[in-house]
C-alpha cells in the first residue's frame, strides 16, 4: 500500500527524455482506446465511408441498443454472479488457512504453506482436461458452480500467501493481549486477524476478482448454455452476432468495460491500492 | 464423407467409411445419464447465424404452440461449435436436438451409441422420408442408418463474384481454367483483388483443393482419402492442385494480406461487396450473409457461377463439393426424445418453414421445390443452387467434415502452410500422410 | 522449484525479527487455531488443483475422446510426443513470448512506474489513462486488437508496414507482443509505482549533496531499491505468459499457419478441436513442467532469501 508519501524520489529539472517517452505511451494506450469509442459511435455505413481513423460524423447510440438486446445483461449478471462468489469464497477460505499457518505450531501448517508455494507454479490451463473430467463426474458440467470452484481453488495460492505475510506482521503481544481476554481461536481471527489485514484482503480480493472476471478458458469448457455465458464468452459470441459490423463490434467490447470502469470511478484509490498491495510490501 | 453419388449419395456413406466401426456401439457409456435438465424443455443447437435462424423460429414457434414440451435454440458461433458440441457430448448434458455436418462430425457419437437412429421412424413415415431429396437425406446416413433429418438448405461451394466490377472490365466470368488466371490477372493489374479470401481461417481455404483435386482427379481421389487407403494422398491429382494453388497465389489471385483476414471479421464478404474485390469462392451460406447484412449489392450486383472447367481434367464438371446440408440429431438421452422426433417430423419439410428458407436465401433439400421457388427472394440463385444438386453426378462433403478429427486439423495446418507459400505440394501430401 | 525453497525457510517462524518477544512463562499459553483452519482451503485445492494435476499425468497415459472412457494405451501418447517436431516449436514460440514478453515490460513499466511514483504536472491524470487497459478483460482486448489489425477496415490499414501484420509468423508473434504488453504493463507500473514512492526521501537527499545526476540518482538509488519489485513483478509477468491462452485464440488463432501455437493453445487444440484428449494431457504435463523448470530459473537468479520474502511479501 502507498502509505508513506515520503518516499517520493526527488527531481530538481524537467526531464525531457522521461517526457517524451511518456507521451509515446500516451498515443500508444491512448489510439486504440480512441478508435474502440469513435468506431462504437458511428453506424456501419458511417465507418466504411470514412475510415478507421475519422472522427464520427454522426454520433448514433443504435449500437447500444444491438449489444442490450442480444443478451448483454445476463451475461454481465453471470459474470457478476461469478466474480461475487469467487472473491467470497476465496477470502472466506483462504483467511482462516492464512491464520493457521501463521499461528499454528502443527507440522501440517509448515505442510500446507509450502504446498500452496508449489501451487503458484500449476498453470490452471494445464488442468482443463481433468477439470472436465471431474465436473462431468460430479454433474455440476454447464453450471456457474463449475466455473466458480476451480476458480477459487487457483485463486488460493496467491491469496494464502500474501494473507500470511501480511499475518506475520502483527505482534505476538497482540495475539497474547486478545488471549489474556479469554478469546478462543476464532473471535482472535474475526477481531484481530481480519482487521489487521484489511490492506491485504483488499489486494487479494481485488487480485481474485479481476481473475474471475476475466476467466475464459473454463466458462468456455465447463459451460455450454447461453443463459450462464459470462461476459468474456458473450464477447466472443458477439464476434459472430457483429460479424460484419465492427462499429457493433466494438461496442460490445466498450460495454463490457463499463461496469469495471464505473467501479474505477467509485473506488479508483481502493481499486489501485488493492492491485499495487500485492507487490509493495 | 466421402463423394455422393447423386442417386445413392447415401449409400455410401454407409458402405466406405462407418462399416466396421459401428460394430462395437452397444459397448458404450451411461447413454441414460439423464440431459438437459427438465424435461419440459428441449434444447435445440443451431449456429450462430443470424439470417439462418429466423427460420428455425418459424418451426419452432408451431412446434411450441402446439406441444407440451417447449423447444428452445441454443445458437453458438461457428467457430468453435464443434468443441463445444463435443465436450457437451461428452457430458451428461447433452443437447436434445443439435445441428450437425454428417460424416465425421457425428460419427463417434454413432459410435458410442449417443444418438437416436432415426430409421425406423423414417420407414414407420413414408410421406416424411420422401419429402426430402433421397441423395441429401442419405448424405446423413452412417452404417447403413439415418441419425439426420436435413434441418436446412444445401450449401454447395460456389463461385460468386460482384457484377459490376466485371463490367467495368468488359469480362465474363471464368468457366474454364485458363479463364480463371486470365481474369485473376487483368484484375490484378488493375489494382483490384481477384480473389477476396478470409485466409485467416484455414477452411475457406480448403473449397479450392477439394475442387481442384475433383475436377482433376474425379471424385475416387478423394473418397480413397477419406476411406484411409493406404498412400491415398499421394494421388497426383492432389500435388496438381496444390501446385495449381500456388501458382494461383503467386499471381497475386488473393492480394497479399488474405493472411490477416478472419472470417468472423467478415473482411472477405465486405470487401466483394465494396467492388474492391472481383470474386469469393464460398458456399451458398456467402449469398445469405450478403443479404441480409448488404441487401443492396447482394441485389443489384451479386453474381454467381459454378466452379470452372479444369482443362484435361477427369472430373465431371457438373461435380460438386460443399456441405449438403446441415442435419437435426437426436440425442438417445434426451428426456425429450419422442417430441424431438415429432418436431422433426412435423416441421423440418413443413411449408412454413420451407418459405422462411427460400426467404433467407437458403434451398431446403425438399423434393418438388419448383413449385414454390416464386417465394424467394431471388429465384434464380434458388435455381441455381436446386439444379447444381439435382444435376450434380457426386456432391462432395467438405474434407474437414468428412475425415476423422484428429486428421481433419492437420490437414487444414498443411493447407495454411500451403497458403502461406511455405509449403509445396510434396510437403502437403507429406504432411497429411503423417497425419493419416 | 518454489515450493521447495519457501518449506526450507517459510515455516511460520522468521520474519518478524525485529519486535521483542513476549515473556512467555509469565502468560497462559495463547490460543492458537487449530489444523482444522486449513480444512476449507485444502479441500479445495486439493480437489481441484492437485488431484487434477495428477489425473493430467494418468490421462497423458490414456486414448480418450473426450467421450465415453479413457482406455489406458501406455505410453504410446509419450512416445508420439517425443517424435513430434511440433511440440518442440510450440514451446520454442512459448518461451520467446516470455522472454521477449519480459524484456519489454520490465523496463517500459519499471520507468513507467517510476516516473508515475514523481510529482510532474500532469501526472494524476496521466496515470489514470494509463491505468485504463487494466479495465479491459483480456477477451475484449484481444478481440478490440484483431478488428484493430484488420488489414483492410481497421487501425492496420492506415499504417502500411503493418497492414499484414497478421499474415506474418514474425508480424503475429510482434502483435501477440504488443497486445500483452499494452494489457499488462499498466498493472507493473502500479507496482513499480508503489514500491518507488517507499524509498526513503534520504537517499536522494543525500545524493544530492553529493552531486549526483538525476541518472545517477536513478541507477544507484532506485534501482537497487526496486529490486525485490522487480522480482515480484517479473514472477507474475513470467508465469503469467507461460499460459497465454485466449489473447491466442481471439487474436490470431495460432495463425499464421502454426506460427503463434503456444503450449497451452497446442492443448486445446489438440484436446477440444481434435478430440485426443490423451495426447493433449501429455502436452498439458509439458506444460506444468516448464512452468516448473522455469520457476526454478527463477528461483536460481534470484536466491533462495529473496524468493522466499517476495513471495510472502506479495
Amino acid at each position: 500500500m502507498t502509505t508513506a508519501r515520503a518516499g517520493t524520489p526527488v527531481r530538481t529539472r524537467p526531464n525531457w527524455l522521461a517526457g517524451g517517452f511518456v507521451t509515446l505511451w500516451l498515443v500508444i494506450v491512448g489510439v486504440p482506446i480512441y478508435t474502440m469509442i469513435s468506431w462504437s459511435l458511428q453506424t456501419r455505413d458511417d465507418f466504411l465511408d470514412h475510415g478507421p481513423i475519422a472522427l464520427p460524423r454522426a454520433i448514433t447510440l443504435e449500437n447500444i441498443a444491438g449489444v442490450l438486446d442480444t443478451g448483454f445483461v445476463r451475461y454481465l449478471l453471470n459474470t457478476a454472479i461469478v466474480t461475487f462468489s469467487c472473491v467470497a469464497l476465496t477470502l472466506l477460505v483462504a483467511i482462516p488457512a492464512a491464520y493457521a499457518i501463521v499461528r499454528s505450531t502443527s507440522w501440517i501448517s509448515g505442510f500446507a504453506f509450502r504446498i500452496f508455494l508449489l501451487g503458484l507454479a500449476i498453470p490452471a490451463q494445464a488442468t482443463i482436461i481433468p477439470l472436465y473430467l471431474i465436473i462431468n463426474r460430479m454433474q455440476l458440467y454447464d453450471s456457474l458452480t463449475a466455473i466458480i470452484l476451480p476458480t477459487v481453488a487457483f485463486a488460493l495460492p496467491l491469496a494464502v500467501l500474501v494473507l500470511a505475510g501480511s499475518l506475520r506482521d502483527v505482534s505476538d503481544e497482540l495475539y497474547d493481549a486478545m488471549t489474556v481476554d479469554g478469546a478462543g481461536p476464532f473471535r482472535i481471527m474475526w477481531q484481530l486477524v481480519v482487521p489487521m489485514s484489511r490492506g491485504s484482503i483488499a489486494a487479494v480480493g481485488t487480485y481474485s476478482a479481476l481473475g474471475a472476471w476475466n476467466q475464459f478458458l473454463f466458462p468456455l469448457i465447463l459451460t455450454v448454455d447461453p443463459n450462464l455465458r459470462v461476459i468474456t464468452l458473450g464477447l466472443q459470441s458477439y464476434r459472430q452476432e457483429f460479424q460484419i459490423n465492427l462499429p457493433g463490434m466494438m461496442m460490445a467490447v466498450l460495454l463490457t468495460a463499463l461496469p469495471v470502469f464505473v467501479l474505477y470511478l467509485v473506488a479508483r484509490r481502493w481499486l489501485i491500492a488493492g492491485l499495487a498491495g500485492l507487490g509493495s510490501r | 464423407m466421402s463423394t455422393l453419388p447423386r442417386r445413392s449419395f447415401l449409400g455410401l456413406v454407409g458402405a466406405g467409411v462407418g462399416a466396421g466401426l459401428l460394430g462395437t456401439s452397444a459397448c458404450g457409456t451411461d447413454a441414460t445419464g439423464g440431459s438437459g435438465g427438465d424435461s419440459g424443455k428441449m434444447s435445440i443447437w443451431v449456429l450462430q447465424e443470424e439470417a439462418q435462424n429466423v427460420a428455425h423460429r418459424v418451426a419452432l414457434d408451431a412446434f411450441n404452440g402446439r406441444s407440451d414440451v417447449t423447444g428452445e435454440l441454443v445458437s453458438t458461433s461457428n467457430d468453435g461449435y464443434r468443441d463445444r458440441l463435443h465436450t457437451a457430448m461428452g457430458s451428461t448434458n447433452r443437447p436434445d436436438v443439435f445441428y450437425n455436418w454428417g460424416g465425421g462430425s457425428i460419427r463417434s457419437y454413432a459410435r458410442e451409441d449417443l444418438l437416436v437412429d432415426l430409421s425406423p421412424h423414417l420407414s414407420d413415415n413414408p410421406e416424411w422420408k420422401d419429402a426430402f431429396l433421397p441423395s441429401v437425406l442419405d448424405a446423413g446416413m452412417i452404417d447403413g442408418k439415418y441419425y439426420g433429418i436435413p434441418a436446412r438448405g444445401m450449401q454447395p461451394i460456389i463461385l460468386f463474384h460482384n457484377k459490376a466490377v466485371f463490367a467495368d472490365e468488359g469480362i465474363q466470368p471464368p468457366t474454364t481454367w485458363t479463364e480463371l488466371l486470365s481474369a485473376v490477372d487483368r484484375f490484378k493489374n488493375n489494382g483490384i483483388i481477384p480473389f477476396a479470401l478470409a485466409g485467416g481461417d484455414a477452411w475457406t481455404e480448403l473449397v479450392w483443393p477439394e475442387y481442384l483435386v475433383d475436377r482433376i482427379g474425379g471424385p475416387e481421389v478423394f473418397n480413397a482419402i477419406a476411406a484411409g487407403e493406404a498412400g491415398a494422398w499421394g494421388h497426383p491429382a492432389v500435388s496438381q492442385a496444390i501446385t495449381m494453388i500456388t501458382d494461383l497465389i503467386d499471381r497475386g489471385g488473393f492480394g497479399d494480406k488474405y493472411a490477416s483476414v478472419r472470417w468472423e471479421g467478415a473482411g472477405a464478404s465486405t470487401l466483394i461487396a465494396q467492388g474492391r474485390a472481383a470474386m469469393h469462392l464460398m458456399g451458398s451460406w456467402e449469398y445469405t450473409n450478403q443479404v441480409t447484412d448488404q441487401p443492396e449489392y447482394a441485389k443489384k450486383d451479386q453474381g454467381f457461377t459454378a466452379f470452372p472447367v479444369v482443362e484435361d481434367g477427369q472430373g465431371d464438371p457438373k461435380a460438386i463439393v460443399g456441405n449438403p446440408t446441415n442435419y437435426f440429431s437426436v440425442s438417445k438421452s434426451s428426456p425429450n426424445v419422442d417430441a424431438a422426433i415429432q418436431f422433426l417430423r412435423e416441421e423440418m419439410a413443413s411449408d412454413a418453414y420451407i418459405d422462411a428458407w427460400l426467404k433467407a436465401g437458403d434451398v431446403p433439400a425438399v423434393r418438388n421445390l419448383e413449385e414454390r421457388m416464386d417465394k424467394a427472394n431471388d429465384p434464380a440463385f434458388v435455381k441455381l443452387v436446386y439444379d447444381m444438386v439435382a444435376d450434380a453426378p457426386t456432391f462432395q462433403l467438405s474434407w474437414d467434415q468428412a475425415v476423422e478429427r484428429n486428421q481433419a486439423q492437420p490437414m487444414l495446418d498443411a493447407l495454411a502452410q500451403v497458403f502461406l507459400g511455405k509449403l509445396d505440394a510434396a510437403g502437403f501430401v507429406k504432411a497429411n500422410e503423417d497425419a493419416a | 522449484m518454489v515450493a521447495t525453497v519457501g518449506a526450507a525457510t517459510g515455516k511460520g517462524a522468521g520474519r518478524t525479527p525485529a519486535r521483542p518477544r513476549p515473556r512467555e512463562s509469565a502468560r497462559p499459553a495463547t490460543s492458537r487455531p487449530s489444523s482444522w483452519y486449513l480444512a476449507p482451503a485444502a479441500l479445495f485445492f486439493g480437489f481441484f488443483a492437485a488431484f487434477p494435476l495428477v489425473l493430467v499425468v494418468y490421462l497423458s497415459f490414456t486414448s480418450w475422446e473426450g467421450i465415453g472412457d479413457p482406455t489406458l494405451v501406455g505410453v504410446d501418447n509419450w512416445v508420439r510426443l517425443f517424435g513430434d517436431s511440433r511440440v518442440l516449436d510450440v514451446i520454442g514460440t512459448t518461451l520467446l513470448l516470455v522472454v521477449l514478453g519480459w524484456a519489454t515490460q520490465t523496463p517500459i513499466a519499471l520507468l513507467l512506474g517510476v516516473w508515475a511514483a514523481g510529482q510532474q504536472r500532469n501526472r494524476a491524470i496521466l496515470s489514470s489513462i494509463f491505468f485504463l487497459p487494466l479495465l479491459l478483460s483480456t477477451a475484449a482486448i484481444a478481440l478490440m486488437f484483431n478488428r484493430l489489425f484488420d488489414p483492410y477496415f481497421g487501425l492496420a490499414a492506415e499504417f502500411g508496414p503493418f497492414q499484414n501484420i497478421l499474415g506474418t509468423g514474425p508480424g503475429a508473434l510482434g502483435a501477440i507482443l504488443f497486445v500483452t504488453g499494452w494489457q499488462f504493463i499498466p498493472f507493473h507500473m502500479l507496482l513499480y509505482q508503489a514500491a518507488a514512492r517507499n524509498i526513503p526521501k534520504v537517499l536522494y537527499q543525500a545524493a544530492l549533496m553529493d552531486g549526483a545526476s538525476g541518472f545517477q540518482q536513478f541507477r544507484h538509488i532506485t534501482l537497487p531499491q526496486l529490486k525485490n519489485t522487480v522480482i515480484t513483478s517479473s514472477t507474475i509477468m513470467i508465469v503469467g505468459s507461460l499460459t497465454y491462452f485466449e489473447t491466442i485464440l481471439l487474436l490470431t488463432n495460432g495463425g499464421p499457419g502454426t506460427a503463434t501455437y503456444t503450449v497451452p493453445f497446442e492443448m486445446y487444440i489438440r484436446g477440444f478441436r481434435s478430440f485426443e484428449f490423451g495426447y493433449a494431457s501429455a502436452i498439458a504435463t509439458v506444460l506444468v513442467v516448464v512452468a516448473t523448470a522455469v520457476s526454478l530459473v527463477i528461483v536460481k537468479f534470484s536466491g533462495f532469501t529473496k524468493m522466499r520474502s517476495t513471495l510472502e511479501g506479495m
